[in-house]
């Protein structure tokens, strides 16, 4: 074999060749970074340009109301806050629960991984159609209080269900087997391994799925107009069962006014929304890093 | 003075529909060293799977034949399987402490059995299973700290000790020095001639010294059978196989 000539022009041709095709690479990576952050510093700018000025203590615990100077965002608040409990405390456990079955328990046979295509596909299902399960199964047949965050919350956690069971599947897969072995080989049973051990280990991947989960069920409106949750609410609910709105309805209704004034609200509530998003992703980053066992 | 401890007769593992050990009988005496040789893939650790149920937990495996502990039965569906590994403890290739301190690595076993009435007898038990486990000296000053933070051969020394909180029986080792420096070797070796006094212990390895050195039986296993079983001085200076005879040699393995 011939070793090749590295100081023939051919060769270096071929090098110079090689050092553009990378430069260019980095070029057009950075471009599609720079063109992602300008729209949403875009976004950022014009939301803060018309909505800063509206925010005020009066917006923040203020209700709705058709004069636009007076609304107020706190019973959209309020509405998303308990809706939010709602979703959270069932679809949690729920989520938890299956995923452990299904990672630690469940024999492999065509039945589970029947089970298992159904709740990937579940995660992909949109979520209005969640809406019509809803309105068919909470409303219709059982009768729940129209317009509640009950309603809304149970509607949501169908939702952020399959969320929550497929990251806690990864989080539970992502513990070493070794961990497992430890604990059954001094006598643990396998419900006392899995829970003394291999769920405090999975436990922050577990948070940071349910936490994105649920911030993806904060920004849902599609589902909620299906269950009359887009109802024009003066008084903040007193309790689940109460009709009540949510933030994002909210800005749906304000955007829809004729009255001009309503578009410094509409801003105002979406940097509400936005700060509660990000309080949440903040809440997921610390949780993860404080709780995450390093071995 | 050795007695029977473990008995295996007509052994069959399977794995779905594979045949990974094909019809073993052997006993296993208490007070001595069993060591479990032969080329990868050959079974040995399989079967020592197999003495304490941990191949329950694979998906697939499934075992026929005969396995007594001191005359019982351990496949019998009186035996919980969760009270044989209190008694048959198990200790792996790569050394798996809980990411937990030192201390709770080893109080974990007690406390789900029961085992110590309050912190003064837990205290006691951690004491004696890391002095028997040769580590107490080491550790004894950072009980508190994660035992996951120890040497490679702390950790694994750390595991002993944590099989031996429970007070086992008997003691199966799945190359213990595998994922070990020569010295961290020597002192796991030395430590298993002293346990062997109070416990019925099987270790396998690859290392044909190793078994030379820490053993008094040897088993050496090809292709899913037990070809050969006796005295390790035996096995290493007058193989009756052919076969155990070019394995020892290195003809192959």
């Amino acid at each position: 074999m011939n070793s090749p000539d590295w100081n023939s022009p051919a060769a270096a041709k071929r090098l110079a060749r090689r050092h553009a095709a990378e430069r260019r690479f980095k070029l057009i990576g950075l471009g599609a970074i720079l063109l992602s952050l300008a729209f949403l510093a875009l976004l950022l700018f014009i939301m803060m340009h018309s909505g800063l000025g509206g925010l005020s203590w009066g917006f923040l615990s203020g209700s709705d109301s058709t004069d636009p100077h007076v609304a107020g965002i706190w019973s959209a608040t309020k509405g998303s806050i308990l809706t939010m409990l709602v979703t959270l405390v069932l679809s949690f456990p729920m989520g938890v629960l299956a995923a452990i079955y299904l990672e630690e328990f469940a024999p492999r046979s065509r039945w589970i991984e029947w089970v298992e295509v159904s709740i990937n596909n579940l995660a992909a299902v949109p979520s209005i159609i969640f809406g019509l399960l809803g309105l068919a199964v909470f409303l219709n047949t059982m009768d729940l209080p129209r317009s509640s965050p009950l309603v809304g919350g149970l509607t949501l956690a169908l939702m952020t269900m399959p969320v929550i069971v497929i990251s806690g599947r990864n989080a539970i897969k992502a513990v070493p087997p070794s961990i497992r072995d430890a604990a059954l080989a001094v006598g643990a049973s396998k419900v006392q391994a899995v829970f003394h051990h291999v769920l405090p280990l999975a436990l922050p991947g577990i948070m940071t799925g349910t936490i994105i989960g649920m911030a993806r069920a904060l920004g849902e409106t599609a589902p909620l107009l299906m269950i009359g949750m887009r109802a024009f609410i003066v008084t903040p609910p007193g309790g689940v069962t109460d009709p009540s709105s949510v933030l994002p309805m909210q800005i749906f209704l304000w955007s829809d006014e004729i009255d001009k004034a309503f578009v410094q609200n509409t801003s105002a509530a979406i940097i509400v929304l936005l700060a509660f998003l990000l309080a949440m992703n903040g809440l997921a980053i610390y949780l993860r890093n404080k709780f995450e066992v390093r071995w | 003075m050795t007695e029977t401890k473990l008995t295996a007769r007509n052994v069959d593992v399977f794995y779905g529909p594979k045949k990974a050990i094909d019809n073993v009988s052997i006993d296993i005496d208490n007070g001595i060293v069993t060591a479990f040789i032969g080329p990868s893939g050959c079974g040995k650790s399989t079967f020592l799977r197999s003495l304490n149920r941990m191949n329950d937990t694979i998906a697939g495996a499934r075992v026929t034949g005969e396995i007594l502990l001191d005359g019982e039965d351990i496949y019998a569906p009186t035996m919980d399987p969760v009270a044989l590994r209190a008694r048959v403890g198990m200790v792996f290739q790569k050394p798996n402490p809980f990411p937990k301190s030192i201390y709770e690595n080893i109080a974990y076993g007690p406390r789900i059995h029961g085992l110590a009435g309050n912190k003064a007898d837990l205290d006691v038990i951690i004491e004696q299973s890391l002095t028997k486990a040769g580590l107490w000296d080491e550790v004894k000053d950072r009980l508190m700290d994660a035992g996951t933070a120890l040497s490679g051969g702390q950790q694994q020394r750390l595991c002993i000790a944590r099989a031996i909180a429970v007070s086992p029986e008997v003691i199966l080792m799945d190359e213990p020095c595998s994922a070990l420096d020569p010295i961290a070797t020597a002192k796991i070796e030395e430590l298993i001639d002293e346990l062997k006094e109070n416990y019925a212990i099987v270790i396998v390895t690859h290392s044909m010294q190793q078994a030379a050195r820490v053993s008094q039986r040897t088993a050496f296993f090809h292709l899913g059978n037990l070809v050969e079983y006796g005295e390790t001085s035996e096995i290493f200076t007058n193989p009756r196989e052919e076969k155990t005879k070019d394995y020892i040699t290195g003809r192959y393995g």
